[in-house]
């Protein structure tokens, strides 16, 4: 049984492990050395980064980012159960419904952000719509603003959501539910009573899989959001570019690292055993 | 291609005696040179250039900054060439091997980012103003107009903490490159105020939404500016009255670089009239060559949005990079900026 | 009810595609509709090096894909048996890290690996950090499956003198194959879509899709990208569909 258990552990831990967490040890290298004259990086060796980190400012940050993930993450899955719920149960036709949700993914991810801004801005699609109808005379603002930035999350995160959902929700027995319909429940009753603690499961995977990313988000405020009020995302990219403080970037990323890990394992609580 | 690098392969696995195939890595930024320029080198030299575009600096730098690369050639920008060779990541210029270098203009001979010359050659310039629709009344003149409550929030500034700080410096008085902390204090205090006027923070990308209407006064490079103009005659561009960021990007060659000969060739290539008016023609900008300059169609050689006359470039100032500390407080000031 | 909930759900997704479908056919470079053209088609496929890029995005997203779904079930399957906190929480770790700090921290492992080996940047890079980065997805896709499967009918197999391998590659697998799939398409779709990390660790010959457009989209406007991404569309959405008849039939 542990024989066979390792077999099938030991390539996955390898590759993690050189392709992930050497590589990784660098990063945490960085973090105590000070920045160069004008980019990079050396000794001497110091704390002082993550002196920084805790600065007010970033705390701020990190809480809007915060919000605007867990606010993001609660619309995918709002979205996305009832999709997954459809697909699992569309017999034959159910790879064709999965595919048909991921195909837009297969376009570059910038390309569907500006699709939005086609849509969304002044002169945009909606907005020219709704005035040739005649419902509103001056355009809505719907771009760069908090609203935006959401929509541009759940829309790029969704699938994230969808295919954990998916992969639990067909394993479900449609007799359960007909079972419970057979005893008196209600349909929406038997949905909360059966199918929601049933694929508890995917509903955790596909919130790890969406509230991470937004969390790290940082193309959807910028161009969505018009920069004009960022994410923790944009911070640490920003230290890896604009501001060439890789020691600095580095440090904000594992302190907010390990601040996401805390936070899962006060989630997942006693299942902290089996992480996953 | 494939096919001719498949047969290279077969040669070599055939136990082809010569030595590595010569071969030039050329890294450039994206959209930054001419369809022709690349294989009319190869043509005439018989050499393979392998040519590769990055989208930032850092990229750049993250990549050719340990030394082994691979790349022979790349193209910094004016702030990056002393930092660069202060790293020891340059190869020394010898000006026998490009005789080329005289059609620059006088300028750009002696620049203060690489006096003499001795690391770098400039390749294309440009600089940083004011797209704006002619409705706007009065037209936008300056840096200051940004702050002026009268076009609907419709307007925009860079994506970039060096150019946003950069007009709001030159608005209050100071140098684009300033790293004195009171300045940078000031600027940043300036900006939060503009910012409820602002729409966004867009770059380059913005010139879609001003030819579209939906944006009236962007900051942006002279370069998006005569493009936007020529899609819609009645947009204008302003030369800030305050003054203005300049930048210019310049083809260096890499101390790791394999085949220092061949890269002094393709540098003195670059240096030739017809190929540098043909690059200025193809990506709409402005070439520091004097020879290639009196190469061009007569609309193009006196454009006023990419050569402005000497009275208004004289207001320009060159980027310089800034030093740790400066640098710093800047990021921070933009983060808070940013958040407000 | 639920189904047209779906497709209000589907029309969300592809509304922005059937935006870029209509741009892609306009006469203007500015998103302004100016009349019917194919001109940016005709420069998509003129353009050899979009090409080249696409093929290589194929190409890495497919090799991704194989290998982290292989690799990612295997170890999802060895977790579910026994929970590991020490591979699962490097599973966890790989998602939470900010995709800036994988490239630059997989792009200075290259660099020092380099110094000792002539290698330079390339597909083989890219490659194996896409598959890095994609087995974190697939195990916790395929862990979610494997909670809803109940290990009696594993055990079941085992009593009935099944080897190990056996009860899982004849019971296990074939029962979370759909959870598997789902997986694998996670994988590839990470894969396609990566920019950040592929552009820090690609070399002169990988250059991907993503890389190309997002050069054409930040430059400024170029409705080649619309071209391209509608291509993409309904090329694979044919393939999608054919696949479909097929099995129908």
């Amino acid at each position: 049984m542990n024989r066979l258990r390792t077999w099938f552990l030991a390539p996955a831990a390898t590759v993690t492990v050189v392709l992930f967490l050497i590589p990784l040890t660098v990063i945490l290298g960085y973090s105590a050395m000070t920045r160069g004259a004008y980019f990079g990086l050396g000794p001497p060796w110091t704390l002082a980064n993550y002196a920084r980190v805790f600065d007010p400012l970033y705390g701020a940050v990190l809480w809007r980012s915060f919000v605007l993930s867990a606010v993001s993450t609660a619309l995918c899955l709002t979205l996305g159960l009832p999709l997954a719920l459809f697909i699992s149960r569309s017999g034959k036709r159910r790879n064709l419904y999965l595919n048909l949700v991921m195909l837009p993914f297969w376009t570059s991810f910038l390309v569907r952000i500006y699709a939005w801004i086609f849509l969304l801005r002044d002169t945009g699609l909606v907005n020219a719509f709704l005035q040739k109808l005649g419902v509103i005379h001056d355009p809505l603002p719907m771009l760069y603003n908090d609203g935006a930035v959401i929509l541009g999350l759940v829309y790029g995160y969704l699938p994230f959501m969808v295919l954990p959902l998916y992969a639990t929700l067909e394993r479900l027995d449609p007799f359960l539910i007909e079972a419970a319909a057979d005893l008196g429940a209600r349909p929406a009753t038997a949905f909360w009573k059966v199918t929601l603690p049933l694929c508890a499961p995917g509903i955790r995977a596909g919130a790890v899989l969406v509230f991470i990313p937004c969390l790290g988000a940082f193309l959807v405020p910028d161009l969505l959001g018009g920069g004009k009020s960022i994410m923790i995302g944009n911070v640490v990219q920003n230290q890896f570019t604009t501001a060439r403080d890789w020691p600095f970037g580095a440090a904000l990323s594992l302190v907010l690292m390990a601040l996401v890990m805390l936070a899962l394992l006060a989630a997942l609580g006693r299942r902290s055993e089996d992480l996953l | 291609m494939r096919r001719r690098l498949f047969l290279m392969g077969v040669a070599g696995a055939a136990g082809c005696s010569r030595a590595r195939e010569r071969r030039l890595y050329v890294y450039n930024w994206s959209f930054y040179i001419a369809k022709e320029t690349v294989p009319r080198f190869e043509r005439e030299t018989g050499v393979e250039v392998r040519y590769r575009t990055f989208e930032s600096a850092e990229e750049m730098l993250a990549k050719v900054s340990a030394g082994n690369s691979g790349w022979d050639i790349v193209i910094p920008s004016n702030a990056f060439v002393a930092p660069m060779r202060e790293q020891g990541l340059l190869a020394p210029l010898d000006h026998a091997r490009l005789p080329n270098l005289g059609n620059l203009e006088d300028r750009f001979r002696d620049p203060a980012w690489d006096p003499g010359l001795g690391y770098s050659i400039p390749y294309m310039y440009g600089a940083t103003g004011i797209l704006y629709n002619r409705s706007v009344r009065p037209e936008p003149r300056g840096w200051a107009d940004f702050w002026q409550d009268r076009y609907g929030r419709r307007v925009t500034m860079m994506d970039d903490p060096s150019e946003v700080f950069a007009a709001a410096l030159k608005r209050a008085g100071h140098s684009v490159n300033s790293d004195a902390a009171g300045e940078i204090d000031e600027a940043k205090r300036d900006l939060i105020a503009a910012k409820p006027l602002l729409r966004a923070f867009i770059s380059a990308d913005v010139r879609d939404q001003v030819v579209a209407g939906d944006v009236l006064m962007a900051q942006i490079w002279a370069q998006m500016g005569r493009l936007a103009v020529n899609e819609r005659r009645d947009l204008g561009f302003a030369y800030p009255a305050e003054g203005f960021a300049l930048y210019c990007d310049n083809v260096v060659i890499l101390r790791e670089s394999r085949e220092p000969e061949l890269a002094h060739r393709f540098l003195d290539y670059l240096l030739r009239p017809d190929v540098s008016a043909e690059i200025a023609q193809a990506v709409t900008t402005a070439t520091p060559n004097a020879a290639a300059r009196r190469l061009l169609p007569v609309e193009a050689r006196e454009d006023p949005i990419l050569y402005p006359p000497p009275d208004v470039a004289a207001r320009g100032e060159w980027y310089r990079s800034l030093p740790a500390a400066g640098q710093r407080l800047r990021d921070r000031a933009w983060t808070e900026i940013k958040s407000s | 009810m639920l189904a047209v909930y779906a497709a209000a759900v589907y029309a969300f997704l592809h509304v922005p595609m059937l935006v870029l479908a209509v741009f892609s056919f306009n006469a203007s470079r500015y998103s302004v509709w100016t009349g019917f053209s194919l001109e940016w088609y005709r420069a998509t496929f003129r353009d050899g090096e979009l090409g080249q890029a696409a093929w290589n995005s194929l190409v890495i997203a497919l090799a991704s894909m194989l290998f982290s779904t292989a690799l990612g079930t295997g170890c999802a399957y060895g977790l579910w048996k026994r929970g590991s906190r020490w591979i699962s929480g490097s599973m966890y770790l790989s998602l939470i890290t900010p995709e800036i700090v994988t490239g630059i921290s997989l792009l200075a492992f290259y660099q020092w690996l380099f110094r000792y080996a002539n290698f330079h940047l390339g597909m083989h890079t890219v490659i194996l950090a896409h598959i890095a980065f994609s087995i974190a997805y697939v195990v916790v896709v395929v862990l979610a499956r494997l909670r809803t499967f109940d290990p009696a009918l594993e055990e079941a197999a085992l009593d009935l003198g099944a080897t190990e391998l056996e009860a899982f590659w004849r019971v296990t697998l074939p029962a979370i194959l759909p959870g598997v799939a789902a997986a694998a398409l996670l994988a590839f779709t990470v894969s396609i879509d990566d920019y950040v990390i592929t552009s820090l660790v690609a070399g002169v010959d990988s250059e991907t899709l993503p890389m190309v457009i997002y050069a054409m989209a930040r430059r400024g406007v170029s409705p080649v990208v619309n071209a391209i991404s509608t291509l993409i569309v309904v090329g694979l959405g044919g393939l999608i569909l054919a696949s479909e008849r097929l099995r129908e039939a």
